[in-house]
C-alpha cells in the first residue's frame, strides 16, 4: 500500500509542503482565500533546519501501535485500520495534550478546529485520506518538486534506495553518481560558514 | 568584558560587538543574527538561483536533483533563470550607486546656480581637471559656471544620447578594445540598467551568455559611470581626501557629549550635519543641557566619506548598526539611503535615540522624516542637531554602556594623496613592485554578512596578505574591520612582511591604506588604470586582485562584476546564487578569464582565499617578466 515516504537528503527547505498542507486543511482549500480565513489553517508537516544545510520535513509516522492513541483519555485519537491512518476526532478531543507528550516526534500541534471553531484541538497529519479517496496524492507530495516527499509503497521506495547504493559502490560509476553537483556544492559552502565560526 | 560574551565569539570577532550582543540578550532585543537563525533553512531553490518570480505564469522553480521540472512555465531553463536573477541583482546595485552619483550631480548643478547654501566647491583644481576630461574648457569661466557646465555634461552620461561613457577614456586602450570586441562598452548609465531590466523580462533575452554580457556592461556603466561620478563630484564639492588620523569602534562615542551618528551613503547629507555640529550656537546649547560638547561619528559608507575627508571617527560597520543603539549613548542617528536595516527604528524605541530619515527615496519604520534638498539641507541639519542636543537630557546614564576605548587609524588615501606621498608620480610604487619589495596590491572591500563570522573574513585575509608583502587597499565595511583590528596604525608596519614593512616605513604609511567608501572602489580601478597606462600594459596584466570576504548586497555583486570586467580577478567570501546553473558557474569561475582576463573565485575561508590571491599575484608577476615565487 502506498504511503508518504520522506527522502530528507532531497529537502531544499522551501517549505512548500507546509503551505500546501495548510491550504488543504483550510475551509476554502484555496491559497488566496486561506490566508484570510479565521481561524488561519495550520500545516501538519513541519520543516526544520538540519545543520549542514537543507531542511527536514517532519511528519506523523502513523505508528503501529501509536503512543498518541494509547495516551488519549477520551478516545479522540484512533487508528483507521483500512487506511492505515491515525486520526483525531475534533468532537471528542479535550486538548489535554497527553498525545503530544507521548509523541516522540513532536508532530502534534494545537490549533482552533476548522470544523468546530469554538474549540482548540490536537491537529496532526491525516494522510490526506480525502484526497486519496478521489485518486489524488497527498498535498505535501504534490507540492514537493524535488521529490523529498514521495507517495510510494515503502518497500519499493527502499528497494530503489538499495539500487542507488549498489550503483554508488560500483567502482566505474562512483565518480558519476552525484545526485546534484549544485546541491552538494551549496551544502559544502554552508558547512564551511558554520565551520569558520569555531573559535580557535 | 561582560561575563558570558564568549558565546558571542562565534558570531563576531570584535569585543565591542560581543559586549553589545550581551546587552541585546539581557534586554530581549532581536538582532540581525537572531533573524538570520529564524530564517533557517533558507530556501535552496532561491539560494541556487533556481526560482523565478518574473511573471505570473509562475512562480517557477527548477529541481536541482533533476527529477522535478527542469523548465519554467515559459520554457526558460536553469541557465536562463539563474542568469536573469543575477543580472537583476547587477541592475539593482548599479541603480543604487548611480542614483547616489545623480544626487551629487544635482548638488553640483545647484552650487553652480547659487542655490545650495552650505555647499561649495572645495577643490577647484579637480573641478577643472574633470571638466577638461568632458571637453569643457575652464577658460573664461568662474568655478560656478564650470560646475554648472560639468553638471550638465554628467547628467548627459545618464541618458540615451551617448555611445560611450566619457570616463572610459581613462582605461588602457587594450582594455577598451576588449570591451568593444565583446560589445560591453557602457553607453549610458541609466540606459544600461534599463536595458538590463528589459532583457530580463519574460521572453526577451533568453541566451544566458548575452544576458551576462549585458550584466557586465551594466556593471561597467556603474564602475566607470555612476560610482566614479559620485567619487569625483564628492571630491570636487567636499574636497579630495588627504592622509589624516582618526579613530574607530564603539569607543568613539563619548560619555559626556551629545552623540550624533550619520548612517547611509551620500555625503550630501552627512557633510551638512558635520558643519552643523561645529556651529557655536549648537555648542553653546550643548553646554546649557550639561554636555561637554557635540560628538559626530559615522556608520558605514557615509561614515567612510566623513572619515576620509575630515577624520571624523567611525562607530562601526554594517553588523554594528543595531548594536550601536544599545550603548544607550546615542542621541540621534540621521540616515539617508542604502544598507540601513529597517530594524533600526524599532530598536531605537527601546532607548532615547531619535531616528531621522532624510531622503525622499527612503522611509523606514519608526523613523521621523526630515527631507533634505540642496536648497535647505544646511538649515535642516542645524535643526536636527538642535533637536539632538536637547535629547541629551533624555539620556538615561545608568543604561549607558560604552565597552571599549577607540582604536587609532590612518585614513584619507585618495589616488591624488597616494601620488603626492610617492612624490608626484607612480614610479616609486612601480619600482618597489618590480623589485619585489611589494609583490602586488589587493583591494579588500565589501560588506558584513551574518553568514560569516563578523570581521573575521576581512581581518584574517588582510593580515595574511600584508605578511606576504602585498599592499592592501580597503573600502567600505572592510575598512572599518581592518581599522578596528589596528591594521591602519603605523605600528601595524611590524605585522607586514619585510619588503612591505620597509616601503611603509620609508613612506610613513600603514601597510593597509584606507581608500574610502564603496563608491570609492572606483579609486582602486582608476589607480589600476594609471598603473597599467604607466607600464603600457592592460589592467589584467598587473599583479592585482580584489576580495570581498563578507559581502551581502546587490551593490557588491555589481562592484565585483565591474572589477572583474575591468581585468582584476576577485575572490568572494560568500557564494552568490549562481550554483543552480552549471554553465554560468563554470563561466564565472573560469571561462570568463578568456574573455576579460580575470575571473571569480568563491572561498569563505580567508586563509585559503589568501593562498589563492598570493598564487595569483605571483603568476601575474611571472607573466610580466618580474621575479616571482612560483611553487
Amino acid at each position: 500500500m502506498k504511503q508518504v515516504v520522506v527522502r530528507p537528503e532531497r529537502c531544499v527547505g522551501c517549505m512548500q509542503c507546509m503551505v500546501a498542507c495548510a491550504v488543504e486543511h483550510s475551509s476554502s482549500k484555496n491559497l488566496y482565500e486561506a490566508v484570510f480565513e479565521a481561524p488561519l489553517p495550520a500545516p501538519r508537516v513541519h520543516v526544520a533546519y538540519a545543520p549542514g544545510g537543507g531542511g527536514f520535513p517532519n511528519r506523523c509516522r502513523h505508528c503501529v501501535p501509536a503512543p498518541c492513541v494509547n495516551a488519549c483519555f477520551p478516545g479522540a485519537l484512533s487508528r483507521d485500520k483500512e487506511r492505515d491512518t491515525v486520526l483525531v476526532d475534533d468532537f471528542k478531543c479535550i486538548r489535554c495534550a497527553s498525545c503530544a507528550m507521548a509523541c516522540p516526534f513532536g508532530v502534534i500541534r494545537f490549533h482552533v478546529s476548522i470544523q468546530l471553531p469554538s474549540k482548540t484541538v490536537a491537529q496532526k497529519c491525516d494522510n490526506c485520506i480525502q484526497r486519496i479517496s478521489v485518486g489524488k496524492v497527498p498535498a505535501c507530495v504534490e507540492a514537493c518538486k524535488t521529490k523529498a516527499l514521495i507517495f510510494e509503497d515503502i518497500n519499493i521506495a527502499l528497494q530503489k534506495r538499495t539500487q542507488e547504493v549498489a550503483r554508488a559502490i560500483s567502482k566505474e560509476i562512483r565518480e558519476e553518481v552525484v545526485i546534484s553537483e549544485a546541491w552538494s556544492t551549496r551544502l559544502r559552502f554552508l558547512s564551511q560558514y558554520e565551520g569558520l565560526r569555531k573559535v580557535n | 568584558m561582560p561575563e558570558g560574551s564568549h558565546k558571542f565569539q562565534e558570531l563576531t570577532t570584535v569585543s565591542d560587538a560581543q559586549a553589545m550582543l550581551e546587552v541585546a540578550a539581557r534586554s530581549g532585543i532581536e538582532t540581525v543574527w537572531d533573524r538570520y537563525k529564524a530564517q533557517l533553512p533558507q530556501c535552496g531553490y532561491c539560494d541556487l538561483g533556481l526560482s523565478c518570480r518574473n511573471c505570473v505564469m509562475g512562480p517557477c522553480r527548477i529541481d536541482p536533483f533533476g527529477e522535478g521540472p527542469q523548465k519554467g512555465v515559459c520554457g526558460a531553463d536553469g541557465d536562463i533563470i539563474v542568469t536573469r536573477n543575477l543580472c537583476r541583482m547587477i541592475a539593482a546595485g548599479a541603480a543604487s550607486h548611480s542614483d547616489h552619483g545623480r544626487d551629487l550631480v544635482e548638488v553640483l548643478l545647484n552650487v553652480g546656480e547659487g542655490r545650495a547654501p552650505g555647499y561649495g566647491i572645495r577643490d577647484v583644481e579637480k573641478l577643472k581637471r574633470v571638466a577638461q576630461e568632458f571637453g569643457i574648457s575652464p577658460d573664461g569661466k568662474t568655478p560656478e559656471e564650470l560646475a554648472k557646465a560639468l553638471a550638465y555634461a554628467m547628467q548627459e552620461e545618464y541618458g540615451t544620447r551617448k555611445s560611450s561613457l566619457q570616463l572610459v577614456s581613462r582605461v588602457p586602450l587594450k582594455r577598451k578594445e576588449i570591451w568593444e570586441r565583446l560589445n560591453i562598452l557602457p553607453r549610458g548609465i541609466d540606459r544600461e540598467t534599463s536595458e538590463m531590466m528589459h532583457r530580463t523580462h519574460m521572453g526577451v533575452d533568453n541566451n544566458w551568455q548575452t544576458l551576462l554580457l549585458q550584466g557586465a556592461r551594466c556593471a561597467l556603466a556603474d564602475g566607470w559611470g555612476g560610482s566614479l561620478i559620485a567619487t569625483e563630484v564628492s571630491d570636487i564639492i567636499f574636497g579630495v581626501p588627504t592622509p589624516k588620523p582618526s579613530k574607530v569602534n564603539l569607543g568613539v562615542l563619548k560619555q559626556e557629549e551629545v552623540n550624533i551618528l550619520v548612517h547611509g551613503h551620500n555625503p550630501v547629507v552627512s557633510e551638512m550635519v558635520s558643519a552643523a555640529v561645529q556651529d557655536p550656537e549648537m555648542l553653546e546649547l550643548a553646554k546649557r543641557v550639561g554636555a561637554k560638547g557635540i560628538n559626530l561619528a559615522g556608520l558605514c559608507c557615509t561614515g567612510n566619506e566623513l572619515m576620509m575627508r575630515k577624520g571624523i571617527p567611525m562607530a562601526g560597520n554594517h553588523l554594528m548598526t543595531e548594536l550601536v543603539i544599545m550603548t544607550g549613548a546615542v542621541e540621534m542617528i540621521i540616515v539617508d539611503y542604502q544598507c540601513i536595516m529597517p530594524s533600526l527604528g524599532p530598536i531605537a524605541k527601546c532607548f532615547h535615540t531619535k531616528m531621522i530619515s532624510t531622503s525622499d527615496k527612503a522611509r523606514f519604520p519608526d523613523m521621523q522624516h526630515v527631507e533634505f534638498h540642496p536648497h535647505d539641507a544646511a538649515k535642516k541639519a542645524k535643526d536636527l542637531v538642535r533637536e539632538a542636543v536637547l535629547n541629551y537630557q533624555n539620556r538615561i546614564k545608568e543604561r549607558v554602556v560604552i565597552p571599549v576605548s577607540p582604536t587609532q587609524c590612518w585614513t584619507g588615501f585618495s589616488v591624488e594623496a597616494l601620488l603626492q606621498a610617492l612624490g608626484g608620480s607612480l614610479d616609486p610604487l612601480i619600482e618597489t613592485i618590480k623589485a619585489g619589495k611589494i609583490r602586488g596590491a589587493v583591494g579588500v572591500v565589501g560588506c558584513n554578512n551574518p553568514k560569516i563570522r563578523h570581521d573575521y573574513g576581512h581581518v584574517t585575509l588582510t593580515k595574511r596578505l600584508i605578511e606576504n608583502d602585498i599592499l592592501v587597499l580597503d573600502t567600505g565595511c572592510a575598512a572599518v574591520a581592518n581599522a578596528k583590528a589596528g591594521l591602519k596604525t603605523l605600528e601595524a608596519q611590524e605585522l607586514a612582511g619585510k619588503g612591505l614593512r620597509e616601503v611603509a616605513k620609508a613612506l610613513n604609511i600603514p601597510p593597509v591604506l584606507h581608500v574610502g567608501s564603496c563608491v570609492d572602489n572606483t579609486r582602486i580601478i582608476v589607480l589600476a588604470a594609471h598603473l597599467a597606462n604607466a607600464l603600457g600594459v592592460d589592467i589584467s596584466d598587473l599583479p592585482l586582485a580584489g576580495a570581498a570576504p563578507e559581502w551581502y548586497s546587490e551593490k557588491a555583486v555589481t562592484i565585483a562584476v565591474y572589477v572583474v570586467a575591468s581585468g582584476i580577478t576577485t575572490v568572494l567570501g560568500t557564494v552568490p546564487p549562481v550554483l543552480g546553473s552549471r554553465n554560468l558557474t563554470k563561466m564565472l569561475l573560469g571561462d570568463i578569464e578568456g574573455l576579460v582576463g580575470a575571473r571569480f573565485h568563491v572561498e569563505p575561508d580567508p586563509e585559503k582565499a589568501a593562498k589563492i590571491i598570493i598564487a595569483h599575484i605571483e603568476e601575474k608577476r611571472k607573466a610580466l617578466g618580474l621575479e616571482a615565487k612560483i611553487l
